[in-house]
């Protein structure tokens, strides 16, 4: 991690120093142990301030949409699939980016660590490889990346960038992974009842605080539909009907879109597990239509083509 | 927390009548509508029919907006795939409702309450069985009341 | 001023008895956070939390409350006229509030009880409130100090002062409120050698030694850095060059603002379903381009950064120079530890406080 850490700064001081991009997105450390903030480079002297270790887990996409320059940007897997699908809607212009690509192993999970140690709080965390030391006033632990990933990491399909314009690395293995997402799976196996149950008291806690929403960098429209006032589809209260149909809406908005990255659910406050309905919806997809989300330039996204033989056995 | 299953067999309550939100294309169920209604093949006041310029212009939030207001049960028609009057408005929301369904029943909506046909201006009779069908299938499932909002439930 | 000792297992049946009077909230365990919730049967009070994810805010001025209704039945002959939406505002205990959070009511109250506006809502909740505050040395490495809220002992907020001593706990009221609360849970007076340790323990946390390594990673102070706010001039501030820096990361996702306890704004919508109506109020963000959109279609905080701008000039400088009672915010660290971006409210209250002098940044 520590090499990618340097070659990415190389890469970023090259692109800005030779003028190629205007400006280089990436992370950079952030002011609590085991975050990363993402961070907007324009000269070539700040590169030194980027990072990439196991804590870079925002999806950086979301920066590079609305702008007009030339923007060069570090990507994983997941982060060059949402531009690829951002450049598909037309969001960010292909030829405008300059992609540098890594190949990803996974990135933490905050919530996983909290869990872990209940009640003791990181005041520092160091990388090595595929381990990380924490430490806490009581003593270092010292873990294993991989087996503290994040939800969507641990069933990564794509880990490598799909679309890059240099590698900082060779690509990687992707995790073994399981046909239906397990949480998916677990829901599955309930009733429809049960599962009602489940949704209605998994959102219950919801503050309509949004994050879920503005952390996903496919989500960009100018008036989202919670904000529309004629007609006003979901009411702006903490009622739970309007709570859920918020929540069941915004999956929609990103069926056939949804590149799976967990940022929304990684933006939670309150670990709603607001990504069980889209990775739901990317299961359906890959089950039904045999499609992923951003993994091809030339491939239109899901609900923008049809075929006339597509599925039609529910309709009377 | 009641399920939205757990309203089965209430249909069976004296009073109760199901209410059906129905989205109907203009150039093809719409007409079918008014055929099944001229030559008197349809008797039910169940439905509250809105009519659209297609089957393509449906989105999930009219769907969900159904439910939200009181509906227990939403039928969505347009024309047969091909038939499209915009070519190929129908197949686009044909996709469109393969991911909401499969959502809406991921999340523990009766397969009972949402309903898709494809039926042309000529197929009065279909429309007749199909709108039939439909309210058997509504007062199956019984009374929506956990998809709904009848008032805000705040403090 | 009445105190009492309570043995570690007698104080939870001590504070069950306030509920024959009190509707009585308390933290329990929700996943991986607390949150206050009625103590009923069907929970189970945890005293040895930190700090709630949401804070108790809510428990005075809800995130949605209802709070006109109307008819547009015009067969009703006071059809249209808004009256007030019938609710009780009976006693509420909230047990186990950290002195942060207490504190974050003084500093809202500012905007909803005025000499000009009193908010009936607010005032009839607030006053129906008694806050038994948890007084514990256990502040996390994303809380700090400012001069509304001076640290774990701070019992300016409370009704109650609760002193965590370990084998036990002891309480001291701070007013008529507090009194009768204390009456009702009981408990023995204290011995003297509680009180010795609860002074013992407030001389210590007055020089916070803070654990080897902890704030590696911090900036150094646990004091937030606003000395000179209230001297820097406003509209230099406020035309910094900084501010598209600071918001560059910044998601405008509302949770800063609505985990924050001393974020106040609101919202009202009207509902109307049938011929009924109500007049609600929400919480609102000023995160949001909606917060201040015209109803021409112009907005004039319509980018990011003006936003964000807002939010910490509001909390760090508009708020200071207008009331004189320091700055919007009580410490408790939860914008810190829970925005997605990693947005430090510290170190943003360090750029303004520097601001027009030549200190070095480095990044860091």
């Amino acid at each position: 991690m520590t090499d990618y850490t340097d070659r990415l700064r190389a890469a970023a001081r090259r692109l800005l120093g030779e003028g190629r991009v205007d400006c280089f997105i990436g992370y950079r450390r952030g002011s609590l142990p085991l975050a990363a903030q993402p961070a907007i480079l324009t000269r070539a002297e700040q590169a030194d301030s980027l990072i990439w270790d196991p804590s870079c887990g925002m999806n950086l996409a979301h920066y590079a949409v609305g702008r007009a320059d030339r923007i060069g940007i570090v990507a994983t897997g997941c982060v060059s699939r949402s531009l690829v699908a951002l450049a598909l809607e037309n969001q960010v212009a292909r030829e405008r980016l300059y992609i540098v690509g890594v190949p990803c192993t996974g990135m933490l999970d905050a919530g996983a660590l909290r869990r872990r140690f209940p009640g003791r709080e990181a005041a520092a965390a160091a990388y090595e490889g595929p381990r990380v030391t924490i430490a806490f006033a009581d003593g270092n632990e010292e873990l294993a990346v991989a087996e503290n990933l994040a939800r969507p990491c641990r069933t990564c399909a794509h880990p490598n960038p799909v679309v890059a314009d240099e590698m900082l690395g060779e690509p990687v293995a992707s995790p073994a992974v399981p046909a239906v997402p397990e949480e998916a799976a677990a829901a599955e196996a309930r009733s429809a009842a049960e599962r009602w149950a489940y949704f209605c008291e998994a959102f219950a806690h919801c503050i309509r605080c949004y994050a879920c929403r503005n952390a996903c960098p496919l989500c960009y429209c100018p008036t989202c539909f919670v904000d529309e006032s004629r007609p006003q589809w979901v009411g702006k209260s903490s009622d739970p009907t309007d709570t859920r149909t918020f929540h069941f809406l915004r999956a929609l908005h990103l069926a056939g879109r949804c590149t799976d990255c967990g940022a929304c659910e990684r933006a939670c406050p309150l670990d709603i597990p607001v990504r069980h309905l889209t990775s739901r919806l990317n299961a359906e997809a890959k089950a039904i239509y045999g499609f992923e989300a951003g993994l091809d330039l030339e491939e239109r996204p899901l609900l923008d083509r049809y075929r006339p033989e597509d599925l039609n056995d529910f309709f009377k | 927390m009641a399920g939205p299953g757990e309203g089965r067999g209430e249909g069976r309550m004296s009073e109760w009548e199901p209410r059906i939100v129905t989205i109907l294309c203009n150039w093809c169920t719409y007409g079918a509508a008014d055929l099944a209604g001229v030559n008197r093949l349809q008797g039910p006041t169940n439905f509250k029919v809105i009519r659209v310029p297609c089957s393509g212009r449906v989105s999930p939030k009219m769907i969900l907006a159904a439910f939200r207001s009181g509906a227990d049960g939403v039928w969505v028609s347009g024309c047969h795939p091909g038939d499209c009057h915009y070519i190929s408005g129908n197949f686009y929301a044909r996709r469109r409702f393969t991911m909401m369904r499969a959502l809406f029943r991921h999340i523990g909506l009766d397969d009972d309450r949402l309903h898709f046909s494809w039926i042309s201006a000529a197929e009065g009779p279909k429309f007749a069985a199909t709108a039939r069908e439909v309210i058997a299938a509504v007062r199956r499932a019984g009374p929506a009341r956990e998809w709904g909002k009848t008032r805000a439930q705040v403090v | 001023m009445r105190t009492r000792y309570y043995e570690r297992d007698a104080f939870p049946p001590a504070v069950a008895e306030l509920r024959r009077a009190y509707r009585v909230f308390v933290p329990v365990r929700r996943g991986d956070f607390h949150a206050f919730a009625e103590w009923d049967d069907s929970v189970r009070p945890d005293f040895d939390y930190r700090k709630t994810r949401v804070p108790p805010k809510g428990l005075v001025f809800p995130q949605s409350e209802r709070l006109l209704v109307f008819s547009t039945d015009e067969r009703d002959p006071e059809h249209d006229i808004l009256r007030e939406a019938p609710k009780d505002f009976p006693p509420q205990a909230v047990v186990g509030i950290r002195p942060y959070d207490a504190m974050a009511f003084r500093v809202l109250e500012v905007n909803f009880d005025t000499p000009e506006v009193r908010d009936p809502w607010w005032l009839r909740r607030r006053e129906a409130t008694t806050l038994i505050g948890l007084a514990r040395a256990d502040e996390d490495a994303t809380m700090f100090r400012t001069e509304n809220y001076a640290g774990p002992f701070d019992e300016r907020g409370l009704d109650v002062i609760v002193y965590d001593l370990g084998r036990g706990y002891l309480a001291k009221a701070l007013g008529e409120k507090g009194e009768a609360a204390l009456a009702a849970m009981g408990g023995d007076e204290p011995a003297a050698d509680a009180l010795r340790e609860v002074e013992e323990r407030i001389a210590r946390a007055a020089t916070p030694e803070l654990p080897a390594g902890r704030l590696r990673a911090q900036p150094a102070a646990p004091e937030l850095p606003t000395g000179r706010l209230r001297a820097q001039p406003v509209v230099p501030l406020f035309e910094a060059e900084f501010w598209d820096e600071v918001a560059a990361p910044c998601l405008n996702c509302g949770v800063c603002t609505f985990l924050c306890p001393t974020c106040w704004c609101f919202d009202i919508q009207d509902e109307v379903r049938k011929q009924e109506g109500d007049r609600i109020r929400n919480w609102d963000s000023c995160m949001f381009p909606l917060y201040t959109l015209h109803a021409s279609g112009h907005n004039p905080r319509g980018k990011k950064t003006q936003r964000v701008r807002n939010r910490f000039m509001h909390k760090l400088k508009y708020y200071l120079d207008k009331y004189d009672r320091g700055v919007m915010c009580v410490g408790c660290g939860r914008c810190v530890e829970a925005c997605p971006v990693n947005i430090d409210i510290r170190e943003v209250a360090a750029r303004l406080n520097g601001f027009g002098e030549q200190v070095e940044r480095h990044d860091r």
